[in-house]
């Protein structure tokens, strides 16, 4: 128990110190009246003493649990070699507060498109009727104009947002990955593409969550707010935004549940996912596997950087 | 010997017969000994609310009607001497009327029916004005329903109705179904085609025809109908595009807020919208949608309501859909299209093909 032991000695020590200080300031008084003062003094310090060092040592056992785990993690995980933050936690959030308020939408609002479905009624019931379902797809709807805010923010404001942006944005090598991806997968080339940081498939989800997000706020808000805005448009407006959302919300429902799935969900590299929107990290090998030009940038980078280091 | 097989077998039959001869005979008695005071012109009773109530009855009162073979003494049952001392009581239908009967009257629950009804539950918790069977099918001059006389005729039960509810009687006269049926077209609603004739309930009761989740489904009985509504030149499509749209769907899961076609079109004021007391009128629209949507202004009027996306009048909504449905084609075809490439890719690395 050296941590004990040291917590000991220390206390031994301020004690010690504290008593030669008493000493010197109560030589002067009546010995009755010096003592009870000491006593009082040395019991006040004391406790103070203690929980000082009582908040101290939970601290560092917390610190020191937190890298035990982070090291058996490390050995654990060895084979995979080094991961990489893919995915930093600002960013994991947005995922999360858009796939839970797309999943409320989705079950909340497909009922209505499909009413007759045997499903539906189940559905809608579940919620406690009708009033109260509409209740939970607003709910969603808050959640989703949410992360569109934040996403807008965190574009603008953040470095990591900034960068991410640029590099989402079409570029001619996307088209040429895409004949080539096809080329390798009816066995004319025998590499995959090479994808830097975002590969096409997904600069598509991210400009279709876009495309989706700005169709489906927007005639929702119409609807959700119909009589403010027909106080402005006339009532064919509302009737567009209304076969807009419906149709809408059919095609990213698709999109999400045909593509989206299959690429992070029921392809085999990845069956039955991986837990990347959580913890946000890759895996070397996956790095390599399917980003491999944003390792080497980052190889590159980490080269530089150390060759910096070491001139200085 | 033979003499007297032959009279044994007469008594005996006649032992058999004689109570039904015997019966017959003293029907006929009891008509006449009724009509002794009843068959006066002149025989009535002052009420005392100064009401008189004909008490005049002939031997024709009930000529003509289902109960033509019938005698006073086979409702009125309770008469049992002439004169009698006390007022009879109501006539109870249900004493033939039922389901199993042997009097010959017809098989039916309707019975049962009315007595659930809002009319017998009201009957049950004492309220004398509540309708019995005779305040609508009447009591003496009781004819089919077939029959264009009778009270209860598609013709005439609106009147029949009207004689307690007499201000919606009143709005449904100048509504298109009162006009319509006053002009002798047989295809309009009057009261029980909507309300239902046995089984009438308030309209706040979850089992009514008018219930605010059922209303579509009644109106659309005929309103769904081509071979009704074509003989008028009312479309059918506005009851598909209701269903379609949100107050429909919400209707159909339950919802008692949201409009049915009553909400706007009106329940017993029907008119058609070039009417200026339509509720459907463009003019009237602000006002109608109001009620619901507060702060509705005339641009509620501004396009179709029944709208069908896709139909090419609908204009723009119509463009709107056939964008979206190719969008929808085309990306998909897209994607699926990826993914079975790779797949098809994936299975050649498997098996070693490169």
């Amino acid at each position: 128990m050296p941590e004990d032991d040291r917590k000991d000695a220390t206390r031994d020590a301020v004690g010690r110190e504290i008593e030669a200080a008493l000493n010197e300031q109560v030589s002067g008084l009546p010995p009755s009246l010096s003592e009870a003062l000491r006593e009082k003094i040395r019991l006040r310090v004391r406790e103070e003493i203690e929980r000082d060092l009582r908040e101290r040592t939970t601290s560092n056992r917390r610190d020191a649990a937190r890298l035990a785990k982070e090291a058996r993690k490390e050995e654990k995980h060895a084979e995979e070699g080094e991961t990489f933050l893919r995915f930093n936690r600002n960013f994991r959030f947005q995922h999360m507060v858009m796939f839970s308020s797309v999943i409320l939408l989705i079950i909340t609002g497909m009922p209505l498109k499909f009413p007759n479905f045997i499903l539906s009624r189940f559905v809608i019931n579940f919620w406690g009727g009708i009033q109260y379902s509409t209740v939970v797809h607003r709910i969603g709807a808050g959640m989703l104009i949410y992360f569109m805010v934040h996403h807008f923010l965190y574009t603008i404001l953040t470095r990591d947002g900034r960068r991410d942006f640029l590099l989402l944005l079409p570029r001619l090598g996307d088209a040429k990955d895409i004949v080539h991806n096809i080329r390798h997968f009816l066995g004319k080339v025998p590499d995959k593409p090479r994808f830097g940081r975002f590969s096409y498939i997904e600069k598509f989800d991210y400009w279709a969550v876009y495309w989706g997000c700005i169709i489906m706020i927007g005639s929702g808000l119409f609807l959700w707010f119909e009589t403010d805005v027909l106080r402005f448009l006339p009532k064919y407006a509302l009737d567009v935004a209304h076969e807009m959302h419906s149709d809408e919300a059919m095609l990213a429902t698709l999109a999400i549940v045909i593509w989206h799935f299959y690429n992070v969900h029921f392809n085999p590299d990845r069956f039955p996912g991986t837990l990347l929107w959580w913890h946000g990290r890759m895996s070397e090998h996956e790095m390599k596997e399917e980003h491999p030009l944003e390792l080497e940038e980052i190889m590159a980078r980490r080269g530089r950087e150390s060759a910096e280091v070491t001139d200085r | 010997m033979r003499k007297f097989a032959l009279m044994a077998v007469l008594v005996f039959l006649g032992g058999a017969f004689l109570p039904g001869l015997a019966r017959d005979a003293s029907a006929s008695i009891s008509l006449e000994k009724c009509t002794l005071c009843h068959g006066k012109p002149e025989f009535r009773k002052l009420l005392v609310d100064g009401r008189i109530r004909d008490l005049y009855v002939t031997g024709d009162t009930l000529a003509g009607s289902v109960h033509e073979k019938k005698v006073c003494t086979d409702c009125h049952f309770d008469v049992s001497e002439i004169p009698h001392r006390e007022r009879p009581k109501r006539v109870a239908c249900t004493h033939c009327h039922f389901k199993g009967n042997r009097e010959g009257a017809p098989q039916s629950d309707n019975v049962l029916a009315y007595f659930d009804s809002v009319h017998g539950t009201a009957i049950a918790r004492g309220n004398t004005k509540a309708p019995l069977c005779q305040d609508c099918h009447g009591s003496h001059q009781i004819l089919k329903v077939k029959n264009p006389e009778s009270k209860v005729s598609r013709f005439k039960v609106a009147e029949t109705c009207g004689r307690c509810h007499m201000e919606i009687y009143a709005k449904y006269k100048t509504s298109i179904h009162g006009v319509a049926l006053s002009k002798g077209i047989a295809d309009a609603p009057s009261c029980t085609g909507c309300h239902g004739e046995h089984r009438i309930y308030a309209h706040t009761d979850p089992k009514s025809t008018v219930y605010s989740t059922h209303v579509s489904g009644q109106c659309s009985k005929c309103h769904s109908s081509v071979s009704i509504m074509s003989k008028f030149g009312i479309e059918t499509e506005q009851v598909a595009t209701y269903k379609e749209s949100f107050h429909g769907v919400a209707n159909q899961f339950g919802s008692r807020t949201v409009a049915n076609c009553s909400s706007c079109h009106g329940v017993h004021d029907i008119r058609p919208p070039d009417d200026p007391l339509s509720s459907v009128n463009p003019k009237n629209i602000p006002k109608t949608c109001g009620k619901c949507h507060p702060g509705a202004n005339p641009n509620f009027a501004v396009g179709k309501i029944h709208v069908d996306a896709k139909k090419k009048e609908s204009g723009i909504i119509y463009w709107t859909a056939t964008f979206f449905k190719w969008l929808t084609i085309g990306t998909m075809l897209a994607l699926v299209a990826h993914i079975f490439l790779d797949m098809y890719g994936r299975t050649r690395r498997l098996r070693g093909e490169r």
